[in-house]
């Protein structure tokens, strides 16, 4: 494909495909504000009501647990349709971009909940012994130690989770979510204009290069263990 | 069992004897099934979660693999345990300054503990324990993972800490070495139970031992198994 073609493609499309990067950055930009708002403490709550946990509770442990392993196992397709009913009640409405994003936003809460329970699994326990002997409360200890000391695994854990929404976001073109992978598939695919799906490609490919690059680096500049 | 207010109570005994469970009942780290825990009069066991939150200011504690926050600096490690102790922000960067030098680290406070060597570290983790000036400290098995050089050192600071601040000292140690040095009082465990528990005589000197190189000690070794 020559920089001609690159060219010509960009100059017929080129108002398509800002708009399609803006519904991109949109759908995934708000599953990962949701996932950070609500999966941060979800994954906590998971970690803290475990078996031997500072708030040890079996049922709320075994009903966490399943809410996110059942979210995490809907192939994302299905999860899309089946969400509709709670998406109406909460949008209005069960297409565009912002329809769209809820059944992402739920899976962000989930997959990144696993992450966050992981990361705090990582702290050694006597950090959390040493904070129960200074007189830290169970707040405390979750802000002044185990967030400080898991920091670099909660931000690597959301660098996998935001690469993992931008893969999930091509998926929702089906509800007239938009986005670049929608693009993808209508202009390129469905015209059988190839090249203009290998440039999406390509496209996305830099997004997630970025994204995880940025990741890596925040979370080892965190890390001082 | 009782601990002598301003002494320094040595636990010793083998792996599994129940040495650090013991030492974990006085601030119920652990809590027991049954009887009571007294700290200035007050049985722990029956105050509540936020008076026992308290009380623990009170007990500092020190633990063998030194339990940092190692992605807090060392200011950040001490400043943690004077927040924690509601200490008004104004007096905190005095006091930090206070102990940090009372253990001799004041050019370490901008420092990661991964930076710090393992006597090091267990200075920032006296200093952390001692921010809230406790007037009884814990300290669980604190010269394990240090070396006989380092060891001494420590137990000096534990020594000038208990003389010169009047703190009450517990340590559980398996060292027959560091209750020797430091301690007033010992008890024995055995298979979970204190099976003994006696006075050693008081010694004046501020420094137990010189400070000896390694030359020295290992030919004072040498000598010693000759003289037998």
């Amino acid at each position: 494909m020559s920089i001609e073609r690159i060219m010509e493609i960009w100059a017929q499309y080129h108002e398509q495909i800002w708009e399609a990067i803006g519904q991109t950055f949109y759908m995934v930009g708000m599953s990962t504000i949701a996932a950070v708002i609500l999966g941060i403490p979800l994954g906590t709550l998971i970690f803290v009501t475990r078996p031997g946990g500072m708030l040890e509770n079996r049922g709320a442990s075994v009903f966490l647990n399943t809410l996110v392993n059942v979210i995490r196992s809907f192939p994302f397709l299905l999860l899309v349709v089946f969400m509709f009913p709670l998406t109406r009640l909460i949008v209005g409405t069960t297409i565009g971009t912002t329809a769209a994003t809820i059944p992402l936003a739920i899976v962000a809460i989930a997959g990144y909940s696993r992450l966050v329970e992981q990361a705090l699994v990582e702290v050694p326990r006597g950090v959390i012994e040493a904070a129960r002997s200074m007189g830290a409360s169970r707040l405390e200890i979750v802000w002044k130690f185990l967030y400080v000391e898991a920091r670099s695994g909660l931000v690597l854990g959301l660098t996998t989770s935001i690469v993992s929404f931008i893969s999930y976001s091509t998926v929702v073109g089906i509800v007239g979510g938009g986005g670049v992978g929608d693009f993808a598939i209508r202009y390129g695919y469905q015209r059988f204009e190839m090249d203009v799906t290998i440039c999406m490609i390509v496209l996305m490919v830099l997004l997630v290069q970025i994204v995880q690059v940025l990741g890596s680096t925040i979370s080892r500049k965190i890390d001082k263990r | 069992m009782e601990i002598e207010t301003g002494g320094i109570h040595g636990i010793i005994g083998t792996s599994g004897a129940g040495k650090s469970t013991l030492l974990r009942l006085m601030n119920l780290l652990e809590r027991p099934d049954e009887g009571s825990v007294l700290f200035e009069e007050r049985d722990l066991m029956r105050v509540s979660e936020r008076e026992l939150r308290e009380a623990r200011r009170s007990i500092g504690m020190i633990f063998q693999q030194f339990n940092l926050v190692h992605n807090r600096t060392v200011h950040g490690n001490v400043a943690a345990a004077l927040e924690l102790a509601r200490t008004p922000k104004r007096d905190r960067e005095r006091r930090i300054t206070e102990v940090l030098s009372f253990v001799g680290l004041e050019d370490k406070v901008r420092q990661y503990p991964a930076q710090l060597s393992g006597g090091q570290k267990q200075r920032v983790a006296i200093a952390r324990a001692m921010a809230s000036n406790p007037k009884l400290l814990l300290c669980d098995e604190p010269t394990s993972a240090l070396d006989p050089q380092t060891t001494e050192d420590l137990l000096n600071t534990l020594l000038h800490i208990n003389r010169t601040l009047g703190v009450t000292i517990v340590i559980v140690t398996h060292e027959m070495e560091v209750v020797r040095q430091i301690c007033t009082r010992v008890s024995v465990m055995e298979m979970g139970a204190v099976v003994d528990t006696f006075d050693l005589p008081k010694r004046s000197e501020e420094r137990v031992r010189p400070n000896l190189s390694y030359r020295e000690q290992i030919l004072g070794l040498v000598h010693k198994e000759d003289a037998q």
